[in-house]
C-alpha cells in the first residue's frame, strides 16, 4: 500500500503515543507454522509470517526478515539454510582484493531475490494502515560477508582502493535492490549494517557511512523511507550514521540510547533497543517487561524515539515475551 | 638490545608486518616485525625476551588501547598479523623448550554457528599474550572440543557463539567438557552470551572482549 512516507514520520513526531516497531518475523512462522528456511526461501511463506503478525499486533509498522545471507548468495557466496536459524553465509565469494575486477554484480534474478521481492509485493498489497519495511544489508557488512568479515577488516586497511572497488560493486548492487523493493510497493527499508560497527568512526564514514548515503540518495523520496540499523555501534558512530541522511537510525542494545537521543537531531527517528538475546529470546516476561518500562521511561521525553528491538529477534523467541513487550508500551501509553 | 625489543612490541602494536607492507602509511618501506624478530634472534636475542618483551608487550599495547575505545577491531587485527609474523620465527623454539608458553587455550566456535570474527580476535589476542593456542575453527562439535582436550590435558578452553540457538551447543559442550575432564576451566564469550548465561550453563567465566579472556587466561595460570 503507497503511503506518505514523510506524512507517517511527521505524525509520529507530532504524536503523544509512543509506537513500536521491533524487528520481528520468526514470530511469524511460529505463528504460521513454517519454518524459518521456508521463509527465506518462499516469498509467500515469509509474507504469509508477516500478515500474521500483523494481525497479532497493532505495532507501528511491519518489517520483513532481516536475512543477511540473501545478497551475499546472489554474488555467489555459498550460505547454509536451516529451519530454526535465519540463514548465514558459509564460504565467501573472494579471496583478494585482485578477483573484485572481475566479480560479476548479480542481476535481480539471482539466488532467493525474487523470492524476497515476492514477499515484499504480497506483504505491501495485504498490510494496510501500517508501512512494510523490506530488510536489506548495508553494504559494508555485505562485502564483509563476500571477502571474509576478518579478512575485509586487515584488507581494508592493507589495500583501502581494493575494498573501496568491492564497496562500489556491492552499492551498485543494493541501489537496485532497495530500487526493486520500493517498486514491488513496501514503504521502506530497513538497512542492517552490523559489521561497521566494528569500525573506527572514520572507518566508518569512509568505508559504510558513503555508500550508504549513496542508497539513501537513489531510494528516499516522500514514498519510501531508509531506516539504518548498526547494532555494533556502542555511540562512537552516532555521527556517521546521521550522515548517510537516512529518516531513521536503528540502535543495538548496546547503545546508550538516551544519550544518543541528546546527540542527534529531533527530526530523525531513532529506534531501539530492547535486548534481542537476553532479554527478548531468553528472559521471562517479567524482565522484558520491565527493560522495555525502563526504556520507555528513560527516552519518554524524545518524540523522535520508536520503540524497538536491538536487532533482529531470533528464532525461539516466546510470543508471550513479545506480548510483554507489547503491554509495557500499552501501559507507558495509558499513562501518558 | 632492549631498544630492538621495543622497536618489536612498537610495530606489533602499529601492525606493522614487514617492509612491503603499506600499513601504517607512515612506516611505509621501514623494517617491520618480520624483519626486526629476525635481526634479533641472529644478534643473538633469547627467544624468550623477544616473545614476552616484544610480541606480547605490543599485543597488550594494544589490547589496552582497544579497551578504551582508542583503536578498533581492525587495529587489533593488523596487530595481531604482525604478532604472527613475528611467532613463526620463534616457532622453532618453541618445539626446542627453550621459550615457555603461559599454558594451553583451545578456542572454537560451537556446533552450529558459523561466525568467526570474535572468535578469531580472541585466539589472537590470546596467542599473542603468550599462550598457544589450539585454534579448532567454526562450528566445531562437542567431541571435537573433547578429543582436542585429551591430546591437550590441561588446557583451558574457550567457547564462542553469536547465535542464540547454538547457545545450547554451548551448554551442551561446557557439560561434557566438565564430566570428561572435570577439573578443566571452560570460558564462554559472543555477542548473545552473557556472564548470567555463563554461570547458569556452568562455565566458569565469561569474558565481554578479548582482553579480558587473556586476563582470565592469566589467572588460570598465576
Amino acid at each position: 500500500m503507497k503511503m506518505n512516507m514523510q506524512a507517517w514520520k511527521q505524525g509520529v513526531l507530532a504524536s503523544r503515543t509512543r509506537y513500536a516497531l521491533p524487528v520481528l518475523t520468526s514470530l511469524g512462522f511460529d505463528l504460521t507454522g513454517a519454518t524459518v528456511r521456508a521463509g527465506a526461501t518462499d516469498g509467500r511463506v515469509q509474507a504469509a509470517a508477516i500478515q500474521a503478525l500483523a494481525r497479532r499486533y497493532a505495532f507501528a509498522a511491519s518489517p520483513m526478515m532481516m536475512d543477511l545471507s540473501v545478497e551475499a548468495e546472489a554474488f555467489g557466496a555459498r550460505i547454509r539454510l536451516s529451519d530454526h536459524e535465519v540463514p548465514v553465509v558459509v564460504g565467501t565469494a573472494l579471496q583478494d582484493t585482485s578477483e573484485v575486477a572481475a566479480l560479476a554484480v548479480p542481476s535481480l534474478e539471482a539466488g532467493r531475490i525474487p523470492a524476497y521481492l515476492e514477499a515484499a509485493r504480497i506483504t505491501a498489497e495485504a498490510v494496510t494502515g501500517r508501512p512494510v519495511f523490506a530488510g536489506c544489508i548495508g553494504p559494508f557488512s555485505l562485502a564483509g560477508r563476500l571477502f571474509g568479515m576478518t579478512e575485509i577488516m586487515t584488507e581494508m586497511l592493507m589495500d583501502p582502493d581494493g575494498i573501496l572497488a568491492l564497496l562500489e560493486k556491492c552499492t551498485g548492487f543494493l541501489e537496485a535492490y532497495a530500487a526493486a523493493f520500493a517498486q514491488a510497493g513496501v514503504n521502506g527499508i530497513i538497512m542492517a549494517e552490523p559489521a561497521a560497527g566494528l569500525l573506527s568512526p572514520a572507518q566508518c564514514d569512509e568505508f559504510s557511512s558513503a555508500f550508504v548515503r549513496r542508497v539513501v540518495r537513489k531510494v528516499q523520496c516522500d514514498e519510501f523511507a531508509v531506516v539504518l540499523h548498526n547494532c555494533g555501534n556502542t555511540g562512537g558512530q552516532n555521527r556517521s550514521m546521521l550522515s548517510t541522511g537516512a529518516w531513521g537510525l536503528h540502535f543495538g542494545n548496546k547503545n546508550d540510547l538516551p544519550r544518543t537521543l541528546a546527540e542527534l537531531p529531533g527530526e530523525v527517528l531513532v529506534m531501539g533497543n530492547i535486548d534481542p538475546a537476553g532479554s527478548l529470546r531468553m528472559g521471562t516476561p517479567a524482565e522484558v517487561k520491565a527493560e522495555t518500562a525502563r526504556l520507555l521511561e528513560a527516552t519518554a521525553p524524545c518524540a523522535n524515539f520508536i520503540l524497538s528491538s536491538g536487532c533482529d529477534i531470533p528464532p525461539g523467541t516466546p510470543a508471550e515475551n513479545v506480548d510483554a513487550f507489547q503491554e509495557a508500551l500499552d501501559a507507558f501509553n495509558a499513562g501518558r | 638490545m632492549n631498544e630492538l625489543l621495543e622497536q618489536i612490541a612498537v610495530c606489533v602494536e602499529r601492525g606493522k608486518v614487514n617492509a612491503k607492507s603499506p600499513f601504517p602509511p607512515d612506516l611505509r618501506g621501514q623494517e617491520g616485525v618480520d624483519e626486526l624478530t629476525r635481526t634479533a634472534l641472529a644478534a643473538g636475542v633469547p627467544a624468550q625476551d623477544l616473545l614476552e618483551q616484544g610480541l606480547i608487550k605490543g599485543m597488550q599495547a594494544i589490547g589496552a588501547r582497544f579497551r578504551r575505545d582508542e583503536v578498533f577491531v581492525p587495529d587489533v587485527l593488523m596487530a595481531a598479523k604482525a604478532m604472527k609474523t613475528g611467532m613463526a620465527h620463534i616457532r622453532p623454539y618453541f618445539q626446542s623448550g627453550e621459550v615457555k608458553r603461559k599454558g594451553v587455550f583451545i578456542v572454537g566456535t560451537v556446533a552450529g554457528d558459523m561466525h568467526d570474527i570474535g572468535k578469531n580476535l580472541v585466539a589472537m589476542v590470546a596467542e599473542g599474550g603468550g599462550f598457544e593456542v589450539v585454534d579448532l575453527g567454526i562450528d566445531v562439535s562437542t567431541e571435537r572440543f573433547l578429543e582436542a582436550l585429551g591430546q591437550k590435558p590441561g588446557a583451558v578452553v574457550g567457547l564462542s557463539a553469536l547465535l542464540t540457538t547454538t547457545m545450547t551447543s554451548m551448554a551442551e559442550t561446557v557439560q561434557a567438557v566438565k564430566l570428561k575432564y572435570p577439573g578443566t576451566r571452560v570460558m564462554v564469550g559472543g555477542a548473545p552470551v552473557t556472564e548470567h548465561f555463563a554461570r547458569q550453563i556452568g562455565a566458569d567465566a565469561y569474558s565481554a572482549d578479548p582482553q579480558g579472556a587473556v586476563e582470565y587466561l592469566n589467572t588460570v595460570v598465576a
